[in-house]
């Protein structure tokens, strides 16, 4: 019987505990490579990135990947080769040299990445394509995907799991190196539970910690209104931002944790319950010694949502961004141009309704409550008034007005609630108050008519007095006052865009390009963010679950003494389900809690919606998230069932 | 003499804050001779087994295994020096769970190079010797503690080393097993004329020994030789010395 036979052997019947790193990594590997795949495939690269330049995301999406797998690969390196100390110290004691036990290492952990690596690659071929599907379904691009398999992508994953591998070698070589035999033997019995009593210090640093985040959360909510008032503090109030949630969330970890846990310890005096015996006692202590992990996992857990929630917003947003900002199909400049389209579109046997209306730009006076800048102590600012009488669908009372084209972005520079007095001035004395009695996000006229403001629809007769009183004009070219824009009868579809998209013909913006520019910007930007955030999830997941396999193996014996003093496997479930929400529960809270104040700071930069797509966002990472606890707590069971 | 230390020191700590566990121990070691070393927690006598089988190195001092100071040796040479001269029993078996029984107790003979007949027969004679044959294709998790601690020890035997460093080998077991045990060492000892050393606290499992080796603060207290005594006669004697050492009996774990 050959050591290698042996070794073999050994590590077959140890792939058990392998099965999930050895799943996360073939998913990582396919990750990649699909990504790599999409990068490079020029065919589904052209339909992507037609009117997108955006092969530097993808890029960069590759390279954050990498980061992720390198990092979670190396932590989880480290796990196993600590768990399993025993059996290199055995190997050390029948008389293997360093050099031998490092050749096993490589062995065992060239079959793992390796296989790995060809199985990613393989499932990285087929979901490549699914992937393709899915991204140009986000973008809304109609097209048949024909995916090649490609021996250049394959090449890089390879080599960069070559080097990852290289990597975990120099790694794995230096714990051999550092380790002495005694302390391999020792390993096991020195728990990282070693409980130091709960000092004043920790109660102190505890309530900081948590102070320390309120204190960051509360610094978001304010920090766009403050900037405004001085833009240069802007990167001060993020950096303090950031610096207070994360050395907070480290210290919540380090101290808070075990300073809350030890409070609900002492509160029961002395009359634990298995249930505590198995989360609360036993998490206490752990949570401060993984506090760097754990502060990291949040983070980090913090950082995707958030980005996935605002891409999300902006993607979710798409359609009524739109409808604020470009609310009718085809913008022209003139009648004639209208005529010109009416003739060409007839003639293919389309209808178009007409849109021309007339409107006035005219100031209104700035209030504390309109206007949150200080526009260098304007009186008054310029802003599209609309007759009623022009724009369908309105009927505004005489005192009365209605504010289009709202968002929040907006509400940074001029805000009209509902009830709000509005008073329009020539500036020369004449003055005219209405009340705001309705907003609404959808626009009537196009950005760039309305320079991107709200609109104030009044009563026609409000709006005729005004016109009387038009203030002279002193700005240096002619405001716009003219609307010449037509819908497609029966919607706007793609052919004719393209009938009406000739050089020769005049000028016009079509709500269509923009809607495709938009979605097509935003869905590649959700895709790449989400497909990190996914590959993130799948590894801090990971990292967690096998902590907690750590955990459990550490506490095999105290099953065992729960099991024969009398309690039911049922019982011991509790307190280790307990355990899990714990465990599981505060690093994704702290993390959830972080991204909907990040979030909430500065959603409205990307769209107009905010809380379903942060709430759907948080619910899928809050799902698949549980699953790995839910793993975990199977893991438990199975050893718990065994334990007698 | 097979082993032989000499002025053994072993302290813990860094420089403004030491322990010192072993203050300058000499110790000798025949060719086929089964010490016992016995002493309070805390007397320094695992630290001593380890230092004397390579596990953890000296502070001070120096060891000979025929001859040669392995407390200079490097890392390769330390590793062939166990391969060939040193086999160990663990109080808590130490075998590898995803190995049978006889994989278990082969894996030293894996990293030599013998013909396949040669370590069927090694493993045929010491499984048969300790009684374990008929579990060789369990799993260590099937077999009780007693079995697993003849395992372990079949371990240490099959590659026929010149010594076995067993640390408390019948520590987790009852007295039944433990008796077997040491039986079984006891005769593998004058069969394969192999050294033993073993650290006990149980003064039945050294009066099974030829020598007892008594620890007191790091220092060698006394020792006791059955020479041609009883066993029985071996274990009242051991028993007065321990209660001598200090502390009654039952305190001296």
């Amino acid at each position: 019987m050959k050591l290698n036979n042996l070794v073999l052997k050994n590590f077959v019947r140890n792939l058990n505990n392998y099965g999930l790193y050895i799943f996360a990594l073939i998913f990582s590997v396919a990750l990649f490579f699909s990504l790599l795949t999409l990068t490079i495939d020029e065919a589904a690269m052209e339909e992507i990135t037609t009117s997108t330049p955006m092969t530097a995301l993808f890029s960069v999406g590759s390279v954050t990947v990498v980061i992720i797998i390198i990092l979670f690969v190396m932590f989880a390196n480290m796990i196993f080769i600590k768990r399993r100390h025993k059996e290199l110290a055995l190997f050390q004691l029948i008389g293997m040299n360093r050099r031998k036990i490092f050749g096993i290492l490589l062995l065992e952990n060239f079959i793992i990445y390796f296989g790995s690596l060809i199985g990613g690659i393989l499932l990285g071929f087929f979901i490549s394509r699914l992937l393709l599907m899915l991204l140009l379904q986000i973008m809304r691009v109609d097209m048949m995907v024909e995916m090649q398999f490609s021996p250049t992508a394959a090449l890089i994953t390879a080599a960069v799991f070559v080097f990852i591998f290289i990597v975990l070698m120099i790694q794995n070589y230096v714990f051999l190196k550092r380790s002495s035999l005694i302390k391999m033997l020792k390993l096991n019995k020195t728990s990282e539970s070693t409980g130091k009593p709960i000092g004043k210090l920790t109660i102190v640093f505890g309530i900081a910690g948590i102070l320390m985040i309120a204190l960051g959360y509360y610094m978001s909510q304010t920090m766009f209104d403050r900037a405004m008032e001085n833009p240069v503090m802007l990167p001060i109030y993020m950096v303090s931002i950031l610096f207070l949630t994360i050395l907070g969330t480290y210290i919540t970890f380090k101290c808070s944790v075990a300073f809350v846990l030890n409070m609900v310890r002492k509160s029961k005096n002395g009359h634990v319950n298995v249930n505590d015996v198995l989360s609360v006692t036993s998490v206490m202590f752990k949570m401060r010694s993984n506090a760097f992990l754990l502060t990291a996992i949040a983070v980090i857990t913090a950082i995707s949502i958030t980005a996935m929630s605002l891409s999300y917003i902006t993607y979710y947003s798409t359609d009524k961004m739109l409808d604020s900002r470009t609310p009718y199909d085809y913008t022209v400049n003139s009648t004639e141009e209208i005529d010109f389209y009416e003739e060409l579109l007839n003639e293919e046997g389309y209808e178009i309704d007409r849109m021309e209306k007339s409107f006035m730009h005219y100031n209104v006076a700035t209030t504390e409550e309109n206007t949150k800048v200080e526009l260098d102590n304007l009186e008054s600012i310029g802003l599209v008034i609309a007759s009623d009488a022009e724009f369908d669908g309105f009927d505004v009372s005489e005192n009365e007005t209605h504010v289009t084209g709202t968002m929040a972005i907006l509400d940074m520079f001029v805000s009209f609630k509902e009830g709000d007095p509005v008073t329009f001035t020539d500036d020369k004395g004449f003055e005219r108050t209405v009340e705001v009695t309705k907003t609404m996000e959808e626009g009537i006229l196009p950005a760039y008519l309305s320079f991107g403001m709200p609109v104030l629809v009044v009563d026609d007769a409000v709006y005729q007095q005004l016109a009387e009183h038009q203030p002279e004009s002193n700005a240096e070219y002619e405001m716009p006052s003219e609307l010449y824009a037509f819908n497609i009868a029966g919607g706007d579809n793609q052919e004719v865009f393209e009938l009406m998209d000739d050089e020769e013909n005049p000028e016009f913006t079509s709500r269509i390009q923009e809607y495709n520019e938009t979605i097509q910007m935003s869905g590649m930007m959700a895709f790449i963010v989400g497909f990190l955030g996914f590959a993130f999830l799948l590894t801090s997941g990971c990292i967690l679950y096998f902590k907690q396999i750590d955990e459990c193996e550490d506490e095999k014996g105290s099953y065992k003494v729960l099991r024969k003093l009398g309690f039911s496997q049922g019982e011991i479930l509790k307190g280790l389900a307990l355990k899990m929400i714990i465990s599981f529960g505060i690093p994704l809270i702290i993390g959830l809690l972080h991204s909907l104040f990040a979030v909430k700071s500065g959603w409205f930069i990307f769209g107009i919606e905010m809380w379903t797509p942060t709430l759907i966002v948080m619910g899928a990472y809050t799902v698949l998230y549980s699953i790995f606890a839910l793993m975990s707590l199977g893991y438990y069971r199975k050893v718990v069932r065994n334990s007698i | 003499m097979l082993l032989k230390a000499t002025d053994i020191k072993k302290s813990y700590g860094n420089k403004f804050n030491r322990t010192e566990v072993l203050k300058g121990i000499d110790i000798n070691l025949n060719k086929g001779e089964f010490v016992s070393i016995m002493g309070a927690s805390g007397s320094g006598k695992t630290t001593l087994l380890n230092v004397l089988s390579s596990i953890d190195n000296v502070t001070g001092g120096h060891i000979y295994i025929d001859g040669v100071d392995f407390t200079t040796l490097k890392d390769k040479k330390l590793a062939d020096f166990r391969k060939n001269d040193l086999g160990f029993i663990f109080q808590d078996y130490n075998l590898l769970d995803t190995l049978t029984v006889k994989e278990n107790i082969m894996l030293p003979l894996s990293i030599r190079s013998m013909s396949k007949r040669e370590a069927e027969a090694q493993f045929d004679s010491v499984a048969g010797q300790l009684g374990i044959s008929n579990l060789a294709a369990k799993y260590p998790g099937q077999i009780s503690g007693g079995q697993a601690q003849r395992t372990s020890a079949a371990r240490a035997f099959i590659h026929q080393p010149k010594i076995i460093f067993a640390d408390e080998p019948t520590g987790a077991l009852d007295s039944k097993s433990a008796s077997d045990l040491l039986k079984k060492l006891q005769q593998l000892n004058e069969t394969l004329n192999t050294s033993i050393l073993m650290v006990t606290h149980d003064a039945t499992a050294a009066s099974f020994s030829h020598r007892v080796i008594f620890l007191k603060d790091g220092q060698i207290y006394t020792s006791l030789t059955r020479g041609e005594m009883s066993q029985d006669a071996y274990y009242r004697e051991i028993l007065d010395t321990q209660r001598v050492l200090g502390g009654v009996v039952d305190e001296a774990e």
